[in-house]
């Protein structure tokens, strides 16, 4: 027995074998990265909007993953010569395995992808954020923990399976026991001994896997961060301290107090040379369908520098609709909108809007700050990080003056003792505070809000609108869709009943809300507020 | 039309590759001396080369490692190209790959020569040429002891039987079983093995009565466990083994020839038979086959 055991332990640390592990590795490393980035532009090209393009990568798919490998090496390797292109024996395995992978690591990535909330990329789309940007900061780092797995499963398949490619002359490690065993006929102690070794090769991936797995797990704690790393996520543990001191006076978390002079001087550095007496946003005949739904029909409406408006109606009026127009995160079948005098990601060919190709570009320069119903956090970002991010990557601006901006609003709206915390350990109303930094971190000329509150607990409404409060008091632009009444009757200066894709009144609050005129805005708001009582008290 | 005759050739490649035979082998003699050093006079076009040989080094006695240098080939086939290439005058590498990739990566032009057991079929000479050297002989491998009493191809009927997949062994197999069950017998239960080591453990463990494959790995296989195994029958077959080289490369064919009709005349060939205690009978005078 144990001579059985010493040429075991001879055959694991036999040369021969062991180079045929450092080839199996050489092949599937390079095969893997190529594989990787092959299957990225795939995985793209397969949620593209245009539909050739589409088409074009599932046919690669749909023929890569339906043809035997073997076929395929071979075909490389013995057939391409025909043609005149001669490749050797590693580079026609490296490219042979990599084309594979692209194709299997396509649909895992495409997966990944799809598994990270649509929310996510609106809310990087509302702020400026090109869609490659989006893609690296914010889709990939979260759609990892999906991808992973998959990964690590084709990673040690490729390793195991380069075997296959002695058919085109690579001698690896299965290929080299078998030559062995040919020879002696050892196939116990030989085949035993590749297996230890490949199961030292694939230990090694699984450790990876774990280590990446652990890195990508935004639900576990980690230490802050600087905000200079290419990718939304560090490799490295610590990095640099809390910046406290960019703190200017302590504040108690919770407390929303506004330094006003300083927000003024934030936001008005956007406005300045707005000084012409037109209205700041002009929409003018806005029509929308979904398919056979018309959500707007023929929609004229203005917002002038400084108002608050507020949107109300009930769900399926449009009003949502129309604020997302706003910005552009809805696209317009009729009609126009200016903000500023300027269309964002529209220009006028022969009489008719078209969209521009730089539409991310568009909405940067706009800056029109935006707050979403579900928070619309970026998941993998802390506090802090969600309100840098579009300043340093969309708007260039230098990492340190952005971090001491983004400390002093998330002081502002009360939450300087968790600047470091993953939104998911946030409560509801805190992640839609950090939103409104967020959004006030770009500078912006407009404010769009869409319905801030209504996914929050009724106990919470009301840090959120107390910071809606002391903006509208500074002076910002904001188009408001909400159905807190107490905040519309105190807060607006403009109040806009919407339904069925029409605006139905008006006015002043006191004359919308304190004497509506049309029974349908009578109705809705006898509804809303029978619900809002309890949160209206909360809030005044 | 080109394209078309292209495709036509990517087809047999790949059918090529998943047909996978196992072959055999045997020679004679002449007179001559080598003369390397005449090279460049009698075969121009093999100057300045490197002859790859593209072999799979896992078919004993034919192509194996070298138990005291695993990175180092012998073989009687290895042998025979070695001291071919040297009576030629060139310098040879081997590519060692699997033995269905083999002659695939000859006619693609990435390996010069196929030297590794390879039948002469005219199906296969419509694409490379044969340079022969050897008549291949069967064996049939049993377990120790012969406990079915298998004594010819006429004691199959009913018995468990495995050969290579695709091999000329297996459409053997399917011929006698069809014979049998025609004559009211069993029929042959025939089990195929992707690698001949594997084939022999089928018989080891009792899975198949009788392996049949060339006769030299036969023996190989006794040779190296003799507790195990024992020889059935050998068969001389009509099967003529042959070095594979590229249609297009009628120099080569002709220098492989005229170097083993050297070492067949001048007992070259018959002492590495011996080396690996090879029947020297199934020698063949060489020849090349075209078609």
């Amino acid at each position: 027995m144990p001579s059985v055991l010493k040429e075991l332990a001879g055959y694991v640390v036999e040369p021969f074998l062991l180079q045929g592990a450092v080839t199996a590795i050489e092949i599937a490393a390079v095969a893997m990265v190529g594989g990787i980035i092959l299957g990225l532009g795939l995985a793209l090209m397969r949620l593209s909007r245009v539909a050739p393009v589409r088409w074009i990568a599932w046919f690669y798919i749909w023929f890569v993953r339906g043809t035997p490998q073997l076929l395929q090496l071979v075909f490389l390797y013995d057939a391409l010569p025909i043609i005149g292109i001669k490749l050797d024996t590693f580079t026609t395995a490296v490219v042979g395995f990599a084309l594979n992978e692209a194709a299997f690591s396509a649909e895992i990535i495409r997966g990944g992808i799809l598994s990270v909330n649509r929310n996510q990329s609106i809310a990087a789309s509302a702020f400026g954020m090109p869609p490659l940007l989006t893609l690296r900061r914010i889709i990939l780092p979260q759609a990892m923990r999906a991808i992973l797995p998959g990964m690590a499963n084709d990673t040690i398949s490729m390793i195991k399976g380069t075997s296959i490619a002695s058919v085109i002359f690579v001698n690896e490690l299965t290929f080299r026991s078998q030559q062995i065993v040919g020879q002696n006929f050892k196939f116990f102690t030989v085949f035993a001994a590749a297996g230890i070794i490949y199961l030292v090769m694939t230990s090694a991936i699984a450790g990876i896997q774990i280590l990446l797995e652990r890195r990508f797990n935004f639900e576990l704690e980690r230490k802050p961060a600087d905000g200079n790393r290419l990718f939304g996520f560090n490799f490295g543990r610590a990095a640099t301290p809390p910046p406290a001191a960019a703190i200017g006076k302590p504040v108690k978390s919770g407390a929303v107090v506004l330094d006003r002079e300083w927000l003024q001087s934030l936001t008005s550095g956007a406005s300045n040379g707005d000084t012409d007496s037109r209205p700041f946003v002009i929409g003018r005949n806005l029509w929308k369908s979904y398919g056979d739904r018309e959500v707007l029909k023929g929609v004229d409406f203005t917002v002038n520098r400084g108002e608050v408006v507020v949107i109300m109606g009930p769900s399926g009026s449009g009003k949502s609709t129309l604020l997302r127009m706003v910005n552009h995160l809805e696209s317009i079948d009729q009609g126009e909108i200016l903000v500023g005098g300027k269309h964002i990601g529209y220009e006028r060919v022969n009489g008719a809007f078209r969209p521009t190709g730089d539409l991310a570009s568009a909405r940067a320069k706009a800056r029109i700050g935006m707050v979403f119903q579900h928070f619309n956090l970026f998941d993998h970002l802390t506090a802090l990080e969600n309100v840098m991010e579009a300043p340093t990557r969309v708007h260039r601006e230098d990492a340190a003056k952005a971090r001491e901006t983004a400390m002093r609003l998330l002081t502002m709206v009360g939450l300087s003792n968790h600047t470091d915390h993953l939104p998911h350990r946030l409560s509801g109303g805190q992640q839609q505070r950090v939103g409104i930094a967020r959004a006030l971190a770009i500078s912006p000329r407009l404010m769009l809000f869409d319905e801030p509150t209504s996914a929050l607990d009724p106990e919470l409404v009301g840090e959120v609108l107390a910071v809606l409060r002391q903006l509208a008091d500074l002076g910002m632009t904001m188009i408001v869709v909400t159905h807190e009444i107490g905040f519309a009757r105190d807060v607006a200066d403009r109040v806009i009943f919407m339904d069925e894709g029409g605006i139905v009144e008006q006015g002043k609050p006191s004359e919308v809300i304190g004497n509506p005129r049309h029974e349908r805005t009578r109705r809705f708001l006898r509804l809303v507020e029978e619900k809002t009582e309890e949160t209206d008290v909360v809030s005044a | 039309m080109r394209v078309f005759q292209g495709l036509k050739r990517i087809i047999y490649i790949c059918t090529l590759t998943l047909t996978v035979a196992f072959g055999t082998h045997a020679a004679m003699a002449q007179e001559a001396k080598c003369h390397p050093e005449q090279l460049a006079t009698k075969y121009p076009s093999l100057v300045g080369k490197t002859i790859k040989i593209a072999t799979d080094g896992a078919t004993p006695p034919y192509s194996m490692r070298d138990p005291n240098d695993f990175n180092k080939l012998i073989g009687l086939d290895n042998d025979m190209a070695h001291a071919a290439f040297d009576c030629i005058g060139v310098p040879v590498d081997f590519m060692i790959g699997a033995w269905s990739g083999l002659l695939p990566a000859v006619i693609a032009g990435q390996a010069d020569v196929m030297w590794d057991t390879l039948y002469y079929t005219p199906e296969r000479a419509k694409e490379a040429d044969f340079v022969i050297y050897l008549r291949a002989a069967t064996g049939g491998l049993v377990q120790k002891n012969n406990p079915k009493k298998i004594k010819s191809l006429d004691d199959v009927c009913g018995i468990r039987a495995t050969a290579g997949l695709g091999s000329t062994e297996e459409a053997v197999f399917r011929d006698l079983s069809a014979k049998c069950v025609a004559a009211g017998k069993a029929a042959i239960e025939i089990v195929t093995f992707p690698d001949i080591p594997a084939g022999s453990r089928l018989v080891k463990n009792d899975r198949a009565d009788l392996l049949m494959i060339d006769l030299g790995l036969v023996n190989s296989f006794i040779a190296a466990d003799p507790d195990s195994f024992d020889l059935a029958f050998s068969i001389l077959t009509d099967y003529k083994v042959g070095v594979g080289v590229a249609k297009n490369n009628k120099e080569l064919s002709q220098a492989i020839f005229d170097a083993l009709k050297i070492l067949q005349a001048n007992g070259t060939e018959e002492a590495i038979y011996k080396k690996y205690n090879f029947d020297h009978k199934q020698a063949l005078p060489t020849e090349i086959l075209t078609q």
